[in-house]
């Protein structure tokens, strides 16, 4: 069945060679990464909701890390490979972007919203301003010595809406 | 289920009763006294039961009660399957919060049904003579009333009870729109006993008279300040009854002045009946304040940053450092820095950490633990950390050779010496209780030539030479940073999830300690000895440090933290010669600035 598909396929890609060429992009998973690295966090947390092979792949570190790198202002030209390995050891980008970033952009955009009052210099999020909240929301979650019960951390909860249950 | 819902009510209307006849001797102690026991100031007898009330909470409660009572209890039985289908059912120890929900959720307009006062002359009620007036001015057009509630909060109902009424039960639009609250007397508690009474004999009157709030308030302001200048002058009565017009009028404002007025009025009281301070030796509850402090308001995680930044530019170049830290607490300072240090181009420095803490009460090492916390961190990210520990109960006990012993400090492979910073956040004003103590303390710092010492303190005046001066100042401070923690978050109480509403009600608690420490404290006691930015500068300067001025990275990043805080334009992030100072609105809370050794202090060492 198959043998006699491939043919047929390549029948009509000969013959319809001026037109468009088809590619699944699904058969080629790196491509895949690097368009779902170019949306933003919520639109990347959707593409994960449609099948198994986009819910894998938008999972991979390198597409939020790259996600994370698009919507923060990188202060200086710090050097990547240690940047990763720090935030990789605090949890990952995913978890950056989840826990500190996403909520940040979400925060500013409803200020932004209410009026052009805020200051130029605070309406976006620095990725050194990120990564201390994200530190200090790791550092929380360590377990105390003896396993003696912690409180749950609360040092984001500034950053979270809270739910409409009207 | 109706039944249940007035047992409830009744149990909870119990214990005012019980606690009302001591308490009708119209003495504040007993109020005071369950003040003592929990820091949260919990009335320590419905805890006994399992609910958990604040005394200052208590009228309210009371009066809530009374109101989920009438509605409950209405001929509209549609409410009832609607309760028990709908509701989400909160946790009923907390009594304040559920019958919140719970008359939100029936969404009860309050009763208002006019009655002849003279109910409550017959109540016989020793201490109602301030009762008597305002029902005798019954007409609901009278003006001249001083006890007065806001139309804003449904919730304010005041009752009286009328023998010779009956059921009232109906809900009816009310015939006049001014109200006349008829609480009975100064103590909360006694008007819980009212309320209580009101219960059992399940009949209502609600006449209640509404004024301007912001009357109130001035009232309220003038009547604290008022009472502190009485005290200042030793007229220990005529405080005491301006105290109990305080709380009438207090327990008619709303959020934060409410609360205000409360911990100032409870702190008065303390000084005047010279009751023991709250007890200093609780670490443990106090470092859990501190923390929720710490999640509630944007205050301290900006010192933490700005001082943090300041710290790491100071670092740059050295490839060992040392902090040393005069108040550890949780560390919470700390994962920051290692996280930026981690970054930093050059890669980390080898970092040690001496952290000093007070003796903790049950002999656990709270320090080594956070020691060891951090010490987690830092090797999953990558630096080679060092910590050490240092109990001391005051920080004059502090030798700096202690601090830098055993092999002094550290060289590393090229012979430089290791950069030394002292971080020291609203630990300062505490030496200024003990004569001496401070330019011990300066002096320490100095002979370990740090390169940097950042410190951080609460911008205010609470150390003026008399009593009057302080607790003016502290008013005002206090009142603006009640303002802001209630104003500073999302959309006000509504929408707080309650999480956030537990953190502000610990971070509260936490202010109010201070309050009471301010007010009701003297001498070596008084430890919350804060000063302007001013004098702080001039004492620096005194001690032979000079001003290290605090960069625009760290004004950026301040700013960029305030804006992820939802009261936003509350907030306000200045910089004054070289210090960063965050307030809210205009007035500054608290100031961060940063020092190292000055040139002339060398040859002393």
């Amino acid at each position: 069945m198959m043998m006699l598909l491939l043919p047929h396929r390549e029948e009509e890609e000969e013959g319809g060679a001026a037109g468009r060429r088809r590619f699944p992009i699904n058969d080629n998973a790196d491509l895949l990464a690097e368009v779902l690295g170019r949306l933003d966090g919520r639109s990347l947390a959707v593409a994960g909701c449609v099948c198994r092979l986009w819910s894998a792949v938008g999972r991979r570190e390198a597409v939020w890390e790259a996600v994370c790198h698009r919507h923060v202002a990188v202060g200086r030209a710090g050097a990547a490979g240690g940047t990763r390995s720090v935030v990789a050891a605090l949890g990952g980008y995913r978890r950056l972007y989840r826990l500190c970033i996403g909520p940040a952009l979400d925060r500013l955009a409803g200020v932004r919203r209410q009026g052009p009052a805020v200051s130029s210099a605070a309406r976006h999020v620095s990725l050194s301003l990120a990564l201390s909240l994200f530190s200090i929301d790791c550092y929380e979650r360590l377990g105390g010595v003896g396993g003696r019960q912690q409180q749950p951390p609360a040092s984001l909860l500034f950053l979270c809406k809270p739910v409409d249950v009207s | 289920m109706k039944r249940e819902h007035e047992d409830a009510g009744r149990m909870g209307g119990d214990d005012p009763m019980n606690m009302g006849p001591e308490i009708a001797k119209g003495k504040m102690v007993p109020v005071m006294r369950t003040g003592d026991e929990m820091e949260c100031g919990v009335d320590e007898l419905l805890a006994a039961l399992g609910y958990k009330v604040r005394a200052s909470d208590m009228a309210d409660v009371a009066q809530k009660l009374a109101q989920l009572e009438v509605a409950m209890s209405s001929d509209d039985a549609s409410h009832l399957p609607q309760i028990a289908a709908d509701t989400v059912h909160y946790d009923p120890s907390d009594l304040y919060a559920w019958l919140d929900s719970m008359l939100s959720e029936l969404n009860a307009p309050p009763c208002a049904q006019l009655l002849p006062p003279t109910a409550t002359a017959s109540r016989g009620n020793g201490h109602s003579s301030t009762a008597a007036k305002p029902s005798a001015a019954a007409p609901p057009r009278a003006s001249a009333l001083h006890d007065f509630k806001p139309v804003v909060s449904a919730a304010s109902v005041g009752r009286v009870v009328c023998d010779t009424e009956q059921q009232s039960e109906k809900i009816l639009s009310p015939r006049d729109p001014k109200r006349m609250r008829t609480c009975s007397s100064s103590s909360s508690s006694s008007s819980a006993k009212e309320v209580a009474s009101s219960l059992k004999s399940a009949t209502e009157a609600l006449p209640v008279v509404v004024v301007d709030t912001q009357e109130t308030g001035v009232r309220l302001v003038h009547a604290l300040l008022a009472s502190a200048e009485a005290v200042q002058q030793e007229n220990l009565k005529a405080a005491d009854a301006l105290l109990k017009q305080i709380s009438m009028l207090a327990a008619s404002q709303s959020g934060p002045m409410r609360k205000v007025a409360g911990y100032f009025a409870e702190a008065l009281a303390r000084r005047i009946y010279r009751h023991s301070p709250l007890p200093q030796a609780d670490r443990v509850a106090l470092d859990l304040l501190h923390s929720h402090f710490y999640e509630s308001a944007p205050y301290l995680k900006f010192a933490h940053f700005t001082a943090n930044q300041a710290i790491l530019e100071a670092f740059t170049g050295f490839r060992q450092v040392h902090v040393i830290d005069f108040g550890l607490k949780q560390g919470m300072q700390w994962p920051a820095l290692l996280q930026a240090l981690a970054l930093r181009p050059g890669g980390p420095p080898s970092f040690r950490l001496t952290g000093i803490g007070p003796p903790q009460p049950d002999n656990s090492d709270a320090l080594q633990e956070v020691g060891w916390k951090l010490s987690m961190l830092a090797e999953s990210i990558g630096i080679d950390f060092h910590f050490r520990g240092f109990v001391a109960s005051s920080l004059a006990d502090l030798e700096p050779q202690m601090l830098l012993e055993p092999e002094g400090k550290r060289r590393d492979r090229d012979g430089v010496e290791e950069a030394v910073a002292v971080n020291s956040v609203m630990e300062l004003h505490q030496l200024l209780a003990r004569p001496g103590a401070m330019e011990k303390v300066l002096g320490t710092v100095r002979a370990l030539r740090p390169r940097i010492v950042t410190v951080v303190e609460e911008e205010a005046n609470h150390n003026g030479r008399t009593f009057l001066e302080r607790f003016t100042e502290a008013l005002h401070y206090y009142s603006s940073m009640f303002d802001s923690l209630e104003n500073g978050g999302d959309s006000g109480a509504d929408g707080e999830l309650e999480e956030q509403q537990r953190h502000r009600a610990m971070a509260d608690a936490y202010l109010g300690r201070q309050i009471c420490n301010v007010v009701a404290s003297e001498g070596t006691d008084r430890t919350e000895r804060h000063e302007t930015l001013g004098r702080w500068r001039g004492r620096m300067a005194q001690a032979g440090f000079e001003p290290v001025h605090l960069g625009s990275n760290a004004f950026k990043q301040a700013s960029m933290l305030l804006a992820l805080y939802a009261g936003g334009d509350g907030f306000r992030v200045e910089e004054a010669e070289g210090c960063l100072t965050l307030g809210w609105h205009t007035r500054p809370l608290i100031a961060t600035s940063a020092w190292r050794v000055g040139p002339a202090a060398d040859f002393a060492l």
